[in-house]
């Protein structure tokens, strides 16, 4: 089976209408390929395909199909509408229509141009309405109940002949697929039969608190260097971006500013030449980081206390922190602790740097874990700012911690 | 030392000392045993120990929940309004009843286990900003079999089991013996930390940490399931 190449298509991409994705996949799709969302159970998914469908209805008069084994028409019907999306106007005007494989299990009605009451014998109607929508967008939903009803082997054969089909009509196959504890090996086998893998995974401590896509697999681009995207899905708005932002915070004069320069490049910083031989925070630093695929706001906090009323408002939202202490002045770690706290950061990632390692009389990151007594085992990495030392493990260790990676 | 949580049956508690707390329990035993009961006094405890509880049923909705539990003067009307009790009705989902969604009380489907997943999660985070410890209760997983490819759904509460354990959770989920292959039900069994079975009139602990296999006689009365 031959890849889906750019210059099969003349280089035109159909776009997803899924922010970002278009970018990270060269602008979109070419006509007749397939694409794989594999979702970890709990992760919003099915908006993604329903996302494509719909915006390819509204914006490119596209033309499509839903075959769903776990939803009924009836209540996708009434998820386009808490997204905001009219499928109604398009059913009515066939521009789209069902592929029922669920009603007459439930012992319902079906609705749809096609019914199915068997998944075995899916293919041929499947096959069918793809022909009747050449050009078109097609949304499989959802794998994991083919796969577990029908077999494996079956299940990546239908696929296989599906997508076949689909490319000789110029048809986008959708695939939407809940990655239950499957073996790595098929997750492989049905990956290799698509032309390109979206994983939606979630980024989490004890329960699961923000939402990642990331483009594992295209055939017609190289992997975009920031490929992890957060998302949120809003009611009505569907799949919207969101840039997570990390917090460098920490007491007066441990190196907050400098360590927020040395990890996100182009970094603007709120300061002023003081009285004192150096210049302090009176605002904040704010830069961006592209780190290991994901992209983040760091945002630094000024360590004065006469600034703690902006802690707050500037932690608010912060996924992760980096508390930054010099290490040659255990005094101001009651300080440290104190701005964990007024930072609401206790129940968020977060790795303490332990700056000024360079300098003599600087305490052993187990020292200073023992002069801070901290509630919780916080990782503590020995860093020198001015000597560009550590900065990539505290990074790592942080992104270790909130990724799992 | 093994810390434990009180299940709501006085008896069970004297017999095993309660529940291991953070473990999911499978209760299964015939039809009409007392299983959904067990939950019910499994809810009254939450309810008395002030824990917070998320509670996905299957077979019945929040009014008919209330209403079986009233008929044994257990009352949970402050518990609901005080949000101290998170649903997943899979129920009115699968007789196409549309019911308002909010924070704590969520609307599924039977059939889709990926859209019930999504809740669970969204209530979770909910529940884990609230308390560091729970309860939950999974009556009955028997409807999700009914829909669902059977493999397919022990892949589910294999994730839903991890999911609570992992928020700090401590469960029960229920189960009707026979309406899966035996293969299935042995299955089911290993996504259990502790087994509960509840026959005609015998109660059977077959597993349970620091305890040795134990059997008590037990009835249905007007005050929930009593051992002796």
């Amino acid at each position: 089976m031959a890849a889906i190449a750019l210059t099969d298509t003349g280089g035109k991409l159909r776009r997803t209408y899924i922010p970002m994705l278009d970018d990270m996949l060269g602008g979109g799709m070419p006509a007749g390929a397939s694409l794989l969302f594999t979702a970890m159970p709990g992760v919003a998914s099915d908006v993604f395909g329903y996302q494509i469908i719909a915006e390819r209805m509204r914006c490119d008069k596209g033309t499509g199909f839903i075959y769903t084994n776990t939803k009924t028409p009836v209540e996708i019907e009434h998820a386009f509408q808490r997204y905001g999306w009219d499928l109604r106007s398009f059913l009515d005007s066939d521009q789209g229509f069902f592929i029922d494989s669920i009603s007459p299990m439930m012992g319902m009605p079906a609705i749809g141009r096609y019914v199915v009451d068997d998944f075995a014998e899916s293919e041929a109607t499947v096959k069918n309405a793809i022909s009747d929508i050449a050009g078109g967008t097609a949304v499989i939903e959802n794998i994991a109940t083919l796969l577990d009803s029908i077999g494996f082997d079956q299940t990546l054969g239908l696929i296989g002949r599906l997508n076949e089909e689909a490319r000789a009509n110029d048809v986008n196959m959708i695939y939407m697929f809940t990655r239950w504890n499957y073996k790595n090996v098929l997750l492989e086998r049905l990956s290799d039969i698509v032309d390109c893998e979206v994983k939606l995974f979630s980024v989490e401590e004890k329960v699961i608190y923000r939402q990642v896509f990331a483009v594992t697999k295209s055939n017609w681009t190289e992997t975009p260097r920031t490929n992890k995207i957060f998302f949120e899905v809003l009611e009505p708005g569907g799949v919207r971006v969101f840039i997570p932002k990390l917090l460098v915070t920490g007491p007066y004069n441990a190196g907050k500013t400098a360590f927020t320069h040395a990890i996100a490049a182009d970094t603007v910083s709120v300061d002023r030449q003081s009285y004192e031989l150096f210049p302090t925070t009176v605002g904040l630093d704010i830069g961006h980081l592209d780190y290991k695929g994901f992209s983040a706001d760091v945002f630094g906090t000024p360590g004065q206390e006469r600034f703690d009323l902006l802690l707050e408002p500037l932690a608010r939202e912060a996924i992760g922190a980096f508390i930054v202490v010099d290490s040659t002045k255990p005094d101001t770690f009651v300080r440290a602790k104190e701005m964990i706290r007024m930072c609401r950061t206790e129940a968020i990632p977060k790795v303490i740097v332990a700056n000024k390692q360079d300098l003599s009389g600087a305490l052993s990151p187990e020292a200073i874990k023992e002069k801070m007594s901290l509630w919780e085992d916080v990782p503590i990495i020995p860093v020198s700012v001015v000597n560009k030392e550590g900065l990539n493990k505290a990074l790592d260790t942080l992104f270790g911690l909130m990724y799992g990676v | 030392m093994i810390p434990k949580i009180r299940s709501g049956i006085a008896e069970f508690d004297e017999l095993t000392g309660g529940l291991p707390e953070n473990t999911m329990t499978l209760i299964y035993g015939p039809p009409k045993t007392g299983k959904s009961i067990f939950c019910y006094q499994f809810l009254c405890q939450a309810m008395e120990d002030d824990d917070l509880c998320m509670y996905l049923m299957t077979d019945y909705d929040l009014t008919q929940l209330e209403q079986q539990m009233m008929a044994f003067d257990w009352f949970i009307h402050d518990y609901i309004l005080n949000k101290r009790l998170y649903v997943i009705d899979t129920a009115s989902g699968s007789v196409g009843a549309l019911q308002k969604e909010t924070d704590n009380m969520a609307i599924s489907f039977p059939q889709n286990p990926t859209d019930i997943a999504s809740k669970v999660i969204q209530q979770l985070q909910c529940v884990h900003q609230k308390a560091q410890r729970f309860r939950s209760v999974l009556d009955s997983a028997t409807t999700l079999f009914a829909f669902n490819s059977p493999i397919l759904i022990i892949r589910v509460l294999k994730a839903y089991t991890l999911r609570i354990k992992m928020a700090g959770g401590t469960g029960i989920v229920t189960y009707t013996e026979g309406s899966a292959e035996p293969q299935i039900e042995t299955m089911l069994k290993a996504t259990a930390d502790n087994i509960v079975y509840l026959g005609e009139d015998e109660l059977v602990i077959e597993a349970m940490a620091g305890l040795k296999r134990t059997k008590a006689s037990y009835q249905i009365t007007d005050k929930g399931i009593v051992m002796w």
